[in-house]
């Protein structure tokens, strides 16, 4: 934590800086409130400017500050983990803006608006597409060996990577201003987030080896049966891509196995008369 | 149990605000929310059998743009609760009662789709209380309205857990004696079956190709590797 707070209060050698430390802290804190009004309508929008409203009070005065803020309560919406990169350079640009030195070539929210599509897509599939994926199946190992820390390596392998996305990319942002987009894509996201899945993939078919091979053992059960477990897996796999509802599928699957747990039940009694 | 009841409605006003409100560092994803509250009530292992069982199974849900997922964090701590205040009512224990709390709260959890979606359509009027704050030339006023906004969240995520403890301490405590024998049939193969079925659906939903290749691949090199140590 204290390193964040170190990097969030960096100041960047030969770029000058209007805003101060503080308030920068203070917009970084906010931003973890973003989606507190989170609507159908606007979706984020209030959230930006909620969070934005203390650096544009150090930039402009009262009814110039009215007029910049009515441009910032409408329509937003990006991941919330790339939305500090967002917030950071529509800030840097407000700054250019306020003392003058702007580039007249885009506006401010046209930039936001430019960038928040692309930012969210590539959000949704890094983070909740492959990174929680992953780190919920690391984290089921040991769920499922009973350690009790098993949630706190959740967290803590989950949210490294996001609270560095909510820090680095925040001051990024802010130094770099409409720049800050090369930076996005020097770090390639959208083939971190193809690999971050297909590694879930393989963290899940390892987790559910695992599971079956254990449950097989506590049963003293053949071994080699717990490889037929792959065919209603893949089946299931292929009715949820045709759409079918992840309840049904699990009244169906509890179902059966329910039944089959009388009928074998009733095998057993009758082998035992 | 008025006093674990609270707690848990504690834990699920927490759990259910990091969900979209505030923070998201997935204190609500269930193999979290669900060991949370159970370690309060002073059962971990039980939080944590149920967490297994919840956290795949809609994790291939993603909460994009206006989609709004089931509840799986009020599923997996309602549930949990119920499984804990039931067992010491009932004087039962064991995963068969864990598995009825269970299967009554996962068809009970889709109400919180509805109270989550109600929330975001109600966070809607704000948006009209802004303008005119910021008409007023009331900025302050514009910010405590985003800040309403956490009670929305805040009551769609008690509301769910309520309504989920309702039904299952209704329906749970005349169907366990009917369905306590049966249950131990089929318990553990139910306990393996949840799990699986999650990561059937992310198999199914997740945007990779050759997934089902490198899951087989995966998942016989690991049983393999099982076999022989």
């Amino acid at each position: 934590m204290c390193l964040f707070l170190y990097v969030l209060s960096l100041d960047v050698v030969g770029v000058a800086m209007a805003i101060s430390r503080a308030t920068r802290l203070h917009i970084w804190l906010r931003l973890f409130l973003l989606q507190a009004s989170w609507n159908f309508e606007r979706l984020q929008g209030i959230g930006f400017f909620y969070s934005l409203l203390p650096g544009l009070r150090k930039l402009y005065d009262k009814d110039k500050l009215l007029d910049v803020s009515r441009k910032y309560i409408g329509y937003f919406n990006t991941h919330v983990y790339l939305a500090p990169m967002v917030a950071g350079a529509v800030l840097k640009l407000e700054e250019e803006q306020a003392s003058g030195t702007v580039d007249q070539t885009l506006e401010v929210d046209s930039f936001k608006d430019m960038v928040a599509a692309p930012y969210a897509a590539i959000g949704d599939a890094l983070f909740w597409g492959g990174l929680r994926p992953l780190a919920a199946g690391v984290a089921l190992f040991f769920a499922v060996k009973g350690i009790l820390w098993a949630p706190l390596i959740f967290i803590l392998m989950y949210n490294v990577v996001p609270t560095w996305f909510r820090t680095v990319f925040f001051v990024r942002g802010y130094r770099q201003g409409m720049q800050s987009v090369e930076f996005i894509q020097r770090h390639r996201l959208p083939d971190w987030a193809i690999h971050t899945k297909e590694t879930a993939v393989v963290v899940l078919g390892g987790l559910s080896a695992f599971m079956v091979f254990s449950q097989l053992t506590q049963h003293h059960l053949p071994s080699w049966l717990g490889m037929l477990t792959l065919i209603p897996m893949v089946l299931l796999g292929l009715v949820a891509r045709k759409g079918l509802s992840t309840l049904l599928l699990v009244f169906i699957t509890v179902g059966t196995v329910f039944l089959i747990g009388l009928f074998w039940a009733d095998v057993v009694s009758l082998i035992s008369l | 149990m008025v006093v674990s009841l609270s707690l848990g409605a504690l834990v699920s006003l927490v759990c259910g605000l990091d969900r979209v409100a505030m923070l998201q560092i997935m204190i609500s994803r269930p193999i979290v929310a669900a060991p949370l509250v159970a370690l309060i009530l002073g059962e971990p292992q039980i939080g944590l059998q149920i967490g297994v069982m919840v956290e795949l199974l809609w994790l291939a849900r993603l909460p994009v743009g206006a989609a709004v997922p089931p509840d799986d964090t009020q599923v997996a701590i309602a549930s949990s609760v119920l499984a804990i205040i039931l067992g010491r009512t009932l004087n039962a224990s064991g995963i068969e009662l864990l598995l009825l709390c269970l299967l009554i709260a996962i068809p009970l959890g889709k109400v919180g789709q509805y109270f989550d979606h109600y929330a975001r359509q109600y966070n809607v009027r704000l948006i009209k209380q802004v303008d005119s704050a910021l008409d007023r030339g009331s900025l302050v006023m514009a910010e405590l309205q985003h800040l309403r906004g956490l009670t929305s969240f805040s009551l769609a995520a008690i509301g769910t857990y309520t309504v989920i403890l309702l039904g299952g301490l209704l329906i749970v405590p005349p169907l366990w004696p009917l369905l306590q024998q049966s249950l131990s049939y089929s318990s553990a193969w139910v306990q393996l079956a949840l799990p699986l079925v999650g990561i059937a659906v992310i198999l199914g939903t997740i945007n990779v190709s050759r997934a089902i290749t490198l899951f087989c691949a995966s998942f016989c090199m690991s049983f393999l590797l099982m076999w022989l140590v």
